[in-house]
């Protein structure tokens, strides 16, 4: 498979095949070149040899002429014909032929006496001037065109035959210059018959400007062209031959390195599509580098693949233990996230009853507080394990976090939701934690929520509706399983989750809108205001909303401290704007796991610098669980050491207050309304709650009743002996502006108490 | 015969001191010239001709020129014009021949008056061939009185070959008197085609053998023939019938026609021999 940029070796082939036929074409044209330079040179040399050749007949031409002229002048039967004329004729016309004198007829001889007349003149002559032309006499050679013939005139003096005789006369030989010229001997580079010479009629020529006028013809060499016959020949077969190998070369190219490098690369595309070892089973490569390639390639892939199986088989592992809780086997967060949002996708692809069940573990923190961790985790396993065996078959069970769990079920109807809940509470109620040295019962509440087929668009609210009925479910008198809209008031409580969680998380991001409401607590006897608690209100939109409504939210999103460093912000705020005179004091409310965090501690030390004109008091409410006794006993005690004062607020409705009030450093027991409401009564209850008071004043506590709202209540906890008392009966919470507590002053109470 | 003494030329380095070309103008406007090896007085001049058609300096001729002169004798090669002017070479059969033997004659003559303007008061006529015949025509006539003596190597006649002498000299006196001066070819000597006017042909054609024989018969000067016996150029009989004279006759044994190689030494034997007892008479 081709990856773009990249090039295949099949288009490199071709541009190598390319470029070798471009190289031999380069190649062809450079000998074709040379090849018709060698020509052109031949050519030249064989024009200049030509003209060699040319000049050298010439001559030879022009010395034959004058060694006749000179013969015919030495010669005795010349000088006869100045003697005797009457068979000069004969002379002229045979004789000289025959003699040898003349080598042809071609030449012609005339003789002319001193005097320049032609002898014999009444004779035929062959067109050979009556009178010694003037150039005789000037030169001994020249050239004339004659009615288009080319002639040369060789003239020549004949002496008398004795010095004294001076000349005799003169001689004249005519020779038909081309015709002779032609029948030289000896052309080899020159075409005889193209021989030409530019002379206009009439006109004369000297002889050694013959050549200058000649025009010639190079004569086909034919060892020249057989040379180029055979070099074209040469050439073609080799331009042949190279065409051939190239061809051969393609195809042993194609055969031994082309095709397997094409079924290498086939193999390995086979191999990236797992198809492994498939081709392997055929034909090996004739290259053996490119076998190996391939075998190795192969045990490579062999080995990938293996690893790759071995890493999935890890990845499966891990990613199993990655969805499961190492505490209690189930799946855990991590699962639940992926498995939720694949059965929403489910359910809404294919409608049908769904049911989201939510498990609460009910004072899990108590427990795992009292008995210890390792306890407290034995008996989530213990929950997990009943809660899966109240299952279906192929229901999975999810760890949320701490001790809630979490089931979503297909295919369910609401009865069946709720059977499993209460089969749960069931194996839980069987379940023996006496073994774990746990003697309070164990439970779970279980939150319900059913969407029916038609309504599956909204699966995805159906936690938040489980949470409610969770909620539902915890509340006091409730059978701890709610089903949400059975049990609960589904769109108030809807509205309210909702808007009370929103408020929560604005009141923590502007803590302006938590606002305290300030509820005074009289000192006894006498009902002299002596310090106000601290209770916050949420300013949401206008309305308020009440701890009762927001307090769940802060429990159950784990918010304690930072809205505990809220209130104390606002309580800052509040004495530093002088709401509260000053020797009055202030009771705020912290939760005991704030007690432990630093920020908290940094804030009350910062708080304290109050004191110096309000006595502080910290209320701890009991219900709220103490994991670290000790270290919360070392932070009370820094606390009182910086003149707070430790309530123990809410007693009588907390698991364990008397472990607290053994082990912490409390000054001030508030009585929980629950417990103040029994004080009244006659029976046995009345009774222990009367002997509680007496034993818990005799004990050193100073003692608040609260929800007093009666004066006969009143009356009962004063004879009592509780310090100070609050209640709507003397004033309800509300908020406080400077101008109401400027007229009076505070005395401090409990501030001073102890 | 007007003979002219034209200058006397000593250029040649070749020659022999005391040698010299020298020429006459033999005719009007025909010079013609002769080896002249001078030597004293006191022995016969020797007036020595060439054969046929030849020159001087053919070989047979101008050996026994050189011998004659080294043994004392004053030598006059001439070389016959044959109607050429300053002739210096053998003339072609084929040429035209307008010389006659008359014209020869008449050089001969002058070429004698000038030995004799040298000095020389006894001249010996030494002829080759034809040159033999052509001196015997001189003697024939009335020769200078310094001729002494007469000297005729492989003496012929003007040979014709087989035809009939006196049919071809009728044909040629007729062409003559009818005014017809076309050339006639003809043998002659050793001329298959000798091509010459009629009357120049005509004065050769009448020496035949007879002629020749009677002009031996009357040479007023002491004669010697020196023959070779082995001369195939010769008719058959000549030698013989020129032993019936009265005339001696010294045959070379085996020398040809032109006795060379190692007959000229005999040759010049004859001459000298002839001489020398010219000269003691």
């Amino acid at each position: 498979m081709g990856v773009p940029g990249s090039l295949s070796i099949k288009q490199i082939a071709l541009a190598f095949v390319i470029a070798l036929l471009v190289l031999l074409s380069a190649i062809a044209g450079f000998a074709v070149y040379q090849t018709r330079a060698v020509t052109q040179d031949l050519s030249a040399h064989s024009r200049n040899a030509a003209r060699a050749e040319l000049d050298a007949a010439i001559q030879r031409l022009l010395v034959q002429g004058k060694e006749q002229a000179t013969s015919l002048a030495s010669w005795g039967e010349t000088r006869q014909q100045f003697v005797m004329s009457e068979y000069h004729t004969y002379w002229r016309d045979q004789r000289v032929y025959e003699s040898g004198m003349l080598s042809s007829k071609l030449s012609r001889v005339a003789l002319y006496d001193a005097s320049g007349a032609r002898l014999a003149p009444k004779s035929a002559a062959h067109g050979l001037p009556a009178r010694l032309p003037d150039a005789a006499l000037r030169d001994a050679g020249w050239l004339a065109n004659e009615a288009g013939q080319i002639l040369l005139y060789q003239a020549f003096a004949v002496q008398g035959g004795a010095p004294q005789r001076g000349v005799l006369g003169y001689g004249l030989i005519r020779t038909d210059f081309m015709a002779s010229l032609q029948k030289q001997q000896g052309f080899f580079f020159t075409e005889p018959d193209a021989l030409s010479l530019v002379l206009a009629p009439g006109e004369t020529l000297s002889t050694a400007d013959i050549l200058t006028h000649l025009r010639f013809s190079v004569r086909p060499d034919p060892d020249r062209l057989r040379f180029q016959e055979i070099l074209s020949h040469t050439l073609l077969a080799l331009f042949v031959l190279l065409l051939a190998s190239l061809i051969v070369m393609s195809l042993v190219y194609s055969r031994l390195l082309l095709r397997p490098l094409h079924r290498l690369s086939d193999d390995i595309d086979a191999m990236q599509q797992g198809h492994v070892g498939e081709r392997l089973r055929t034909q090996p490569l004739r290259i053996a580098e490119l076998e190996n390639i391939r075998r190795s390639l192969h045990e490579y892939q062999a080995q990938l693949r293996e690893l790759h199986g071995s890493l999935e088989h890890q990845n499966r592992e891990f990613r199993s233990q990655a969805r499961q809780d190492a505490l209690t086997g189930c799946h855990n967060r991590r699962a639940y996230d992926e498995d939720w949002t694949h059965f929403q996708e489910t359910v809404k692809a294919a409608p049908q009853g769904v049911a989201f069940l939510l498990f609460d573990c009910d004072r899990f923190k108590a427990i795992n507080d009292t008995y210890g961790h390792a306890k407290g985790d034995r008996v989530l396993s213990i929950i997990a394990d009943a809660i899966v065996m109240a299952l279906r078959a192929n229901d999975r069970l999810y760890r949320l976090g701490g001790d809630e769990f979490a089931v979503f079920m297909s295919q369910a109807t609401s009865t069946q939701a709720r059977q499993i809940a209460q089969r749960c509470q069931s194996l839980l109620e069987a379940a023996n934690f006496a073994d774990l040295g746990i003697r309070e019962p164990v439970g779970v509440s279980i939150g319900i929520a059913y969407l029916p087929a038609a309504e599956n668009a909204r699966v995805d609210e159906l936690p938040k509706q489980a949470d409610i009925a969770m909620y539902t479910a915890k509340q006091p008198g409730r059978n701890r399983i709610a089903l949400y809209g059975e049990d609960t008031e589904r769109g108030a409580q809807t509205l309210v989750a909702s808007r009370e969680t929103s408020a929560v998380f604005q009141a923590l991001a502007a803590p302006g809108m938590i606002e305290l409401h300030y509820q005074p607590v009289h000192a006894l006897p006498g009902r002299k205001v002596v310090y106000y608690e601290a209770l916050a209100r949420i300013r949401y939109h206008g309305d308020l909303i009440m701890p009762g409504a927001f307090l769940p939210v802060v429990a159950s999103r784990r918010l304690e401290m930072e809205f505990d460093l809220s209130v104390l912000q606002q309580a800052d705020a509040d004495l530093a704007a002088m709401l509260i005179p000053h020797g009055c004091g202030m009771s705020i409310n912290l939760s005991a796991q704030s007690i432990s965090r630093p920020e908290v501690i940094s804030q009350l030390l910062e708080f304290s610098r109050h004191s110096a004109h309000h006595p502080l008091m910290l209320e701890i409410t009991e219900t709220s669980l103490i994991t670290q006794m000790e270290e919360v006993r070392t932070y009370l005690d820094l606390l009182r050491s910086l003149n707070f004062r430790i309530a123990m607020d809410d007693f009588g409705t907390g698991y364990s207050p008397l472990r607290y009030l053994v082990d912490l450093p409390v000054d001030v027991v508030k009585f929980d309304t629950s417990l103040v409401g029994k004080l009244s009564q006659k029976n046995r209850t009345g009774r222990i709650v009367t002997d509680f008071v007496d034993m818990m004043h005799d004990a050193g506590y100073l003692l608040v009743a609260e929800g007093v709202e009666d004066e006969g209540v009143l009356r009962r906890v004063e004879s009592l002996g509780f310090s100070h008392v609050q209640g709507y009966l003397l004033g309800r919470p509300a908020r406080l502006s400077p101008p109401e507590f400027h007229g009076g002053e505070a005395r401090a109470g409990i501030a001073r108490a102890g | 015969m007007r003979a002219f003494l034209l200058c006397l030329l000593v250029s040649l380095a070749s020659i022999p001191a005391r040698a010299a070309v020298v020429q006459i103008e033999v005719r009007p406007g025909i010079p013609a010239s002769a080896e002249y090896l001078a030597a004293g007085t006191d022995k016969p001049a020797v007036l020595l001709l060439h054969g046929f058609l030849q020159t001087r300096t053919f070989a047979t001729v101008a050996t026994l020129a050189h011998g004659l002169h080294e043994a004392g004798h004053t030598v006059l090669s001439p070389t016959l014009s044959l109607g050429i002017p300053g002739r210096e070479t053998s003339l072609a059969c084929e040429a035209v021949h307008a010389h006659s033997l008359d014209d020869d004659v008449a050089e001969l003559a002058g070429w004698i008056t000038w030995l004799e303007s040298r000095g020389h008061q006894s001249i010996v006529l030494v002829g080759h061939s034809f040159g033999s015949m052509q001196l015997l025509a001189y003697l024939a006539r009335s020769p200078d009185p310094a001729v002494k003596g007469y000297i005729a190597t492989s003496l012929t006649e003007a040979q014709i070959g087989d035809l009939p002498r006196a049919e071809l000299i009728a044909r040629l006196e007729h062409q003559i008197r009818s005014g017809d001066h076309a050339l006639v070819t003809q043998r002659l000597s050793f001329c298959q085609n000798y091509l010459s006017t009629p009357q120049a042909l005509l004065s050769y054609l009448r020496w035949d053998q007879a002629r020749t024989v009677a002009a031996l018969r009357t040479v007023p000067v002491a004669t010697q023939l020196v023959m070779g016996d082995s001369d195939q150029h010769l008719e058959r009989g000549w030698i013989k019938s020129l032993r019936r004279m009265r005339v001696p006759v010294a045959i070379v044994q085996g020398a040809n026609h032109f006795m060379d190689g190692e007959h000229e030494f005999e040759l010049l034997d004859h001459v000298l021999g002839f001489l020398q007892r010219l000269g003691g008479r």
